[in-house]
């Protein structure tokens, strides 16, 4: 069976854990500076007063003048949602998350050591900790399992046998498919509402009206494929951070602060001659006057690993420019680490052997026409109105 | 005795890139052409003037256009103010 854990609102629970009095008030997660001004996640208070997620903030400040708005603190979800992947993997679970606070997994393996499936399902349950509301589904198939999840209550499992599919997709909202707004839209308007409404249509009819999406959406309407869970691969831990006396909005102190995190990073024992391949530069921010200051945090995957500093440094230094405020720390993460292996240099430079046969061609060319058959444009005025001005021709004897 | 430093065989030889060459020309009553080399304009894509080092004893004062001649071909030709003659130049 697949599983798929599911934390609605992740993000807000991560940023009300610092302030958890906040939990049982109508609190939302603030929109992200320069997005669209509509609210994130809400508590249960919110919801209880009108206020629903992705609601215009005027709107939602209207329908409940007392509501709190919670800044986003995406390095403390990160690191939140880190501590829960790991102790799933601690629980003997071969996990994939796909996306804060949405993870699935292969009971396969484990059942037989914790009893059968909704024992392992509820020691997953019990690894993820109760104070997130995590709920759990399983199904043969991953939309399935993530539907099942979706529809679970908090804390518990719910199970969908392979035959009951069909019927338990059947009449649950379009919202779970991963379409486009106009899509849904344009879906409603044809009066299709459900899940099983559009797995009842044909499948050329949806691909020709919704395209691709649609041809897609309409394949998981009907339970989606059978895809594998395929389990991540551990994330190294090698963190070094600076703390700054105060906060630094210098773009120049923050690359040579970089520089030093980098430098001191590659030295530490435990990375084992290893190369980087994954980093991840994070911040903290200084408060912008609504309570605690928020985080800022860019993951960057190196186009070749490397242990070598001014090549990460050059990588990551210009993600310093994405900050948005004055940075009390700067944090560097080397999230995933290469077994060393050699690396086989060139004998010959690069292209060495074709500029060799192109000098050739050219020799064989003059020898032919005569001398001054092979010419160089050389550029010596490039700016000038006077086309004939621009670039000379220089021939060519060597 | 001192070798003398220059690149004389570049000096001797180097050439302007895109040098313009004379054209036949039928010109409409307005100044546009109407056939470059005896083949008939198609489209008129674009004209515009160049003038420039009209502080020397050699100005420059061209009409250029852009064209799409029957055949398909796309040209650029230029009427000279100061000498009264039609080329066609690439690069321009």
């Amino acid at each position: 069976m697949i599983a798929c854990l599911s934390i609605p609102g992740f993000e807000l629970k991560a940023a009300l854990r610092a302030r958890p009095s906040l939990s049982t008030r109508p609190a939302a997660l603030a929109p992200g500076a320069g997005e669209e001004p509509l609210l994130g996640p809400v508590t249960a208070a919110a919801e209880a007063a009108g206020v629903l997620p992705r609601m215009r903030l005027g709107e939602a400040l209207a329908t409940c003048p007392e509501l709190v708005l919670v800044e986003a603190d995406p390095a403390a979800a990160e690191r939140a949602w880190e501590e829960i992947v790991r102790a799933l993997e601690d629980a003997g679970f071969s996990v994939e998350p796909a996306a804060l606070g949405v993870a699935y997994f292969e009971t396969r393996g484990v059942e037989r050591l914790y009893g059968g499936l909704e024992p392992a399902l509820r020691r997953a349950l019990a690894a993820t900790g109760a104070q997130w509301d995590a709920r759990i589904g399983a199904a043969a198939r991953r939309f399935a399992a993530l539907a099942a999840a979706s529809v679970a209550k908090p804390g518990n499992v719910m199970l969908v046998r392979e035959q009951d599919v069909a019927q338990f997709l059947a009449p649950l909202p379009l919202t779970l498919l991963p379409l486009e707004r106009r899509q849904y839209d344009e879906l409603e308007a044809l009066g299709v509402r459900q899940l099983g409404q559009l797995a009842g249509l044909p499948g050329g009819a949806v691909a020709e009206r919704l395209g691709p999406d649609g041809r897609r959406a309409w394949g998981l309407a009907r339970g989606g494929a059978a895809a594998r869970v395929r389990g991540r691969r551990p994330p190294a831990e090698l963190v070094e951070s600076l703390e700054f006396p105060e906060a630094v909005g210098n773009e120049l102190t923050l690359r040579r602060a970089l520089g030093a995190l980098v430098e001191t990073a590659l030295a530490r024992p435990e990375r084992r001659d290893r190369f980087v391949r994954k980093v991840a530069l994070g911040a903290r921010l200084v408060s912008t006057g609504s309570g605690a200051g928020g985080s800022w945090r860019r993951t960057l995957t190196l186009r070749e690993p490397s242990a070598d500093a001014d090549r990460i440094r050059v990588a990551l230094a210009p993600r310093l420019a994405e900050l948005p405020a004055p940075v009390l720390e700067l944090r560097l993460e080397l999230v995933e680490l290469t077994e060393p292996v050699g690396r086989q240099l060139e004998l010959l430079a690069a292209g060495a052997e074709d500029r060799t046969r192109l000098r050739e061609g050219l020799r064989q060319v003059r020898a032919s026409t005569g001398s001054g058959s092979v010419c160089t444009v050389m550029e010596v005025a490039p700016w000038s109105r006077i086309p004939e001005t621009r670039a000379l021709f220089v021939p060519r004897d060597d | 005795m001192v070798a003398d430093t220059r690149d004389s065989r570049a000096l001797r030889t180097a050439g302007r890139l895109n040098e313009p060459r004379p054209a036949r020309v039928e010109a409409n009553f307005d100044g546009t052409p109407s056939q470059v080399n005896h083949v008939a304009v198609a489209l008129l894509r674009e004209e515009w003037r160049v003038v420039d080092r009209w502080w020397t004893e050699e100005p420059v004062l061209r009409r250029y256009f852009e064209l799409v001649l029957e055949t398909g071909e796309n040209t650029v030709v230029f009427h000279d103010g100061a000498g009264g003659r039609w080329y066609t130049q690439r690069g321009a």
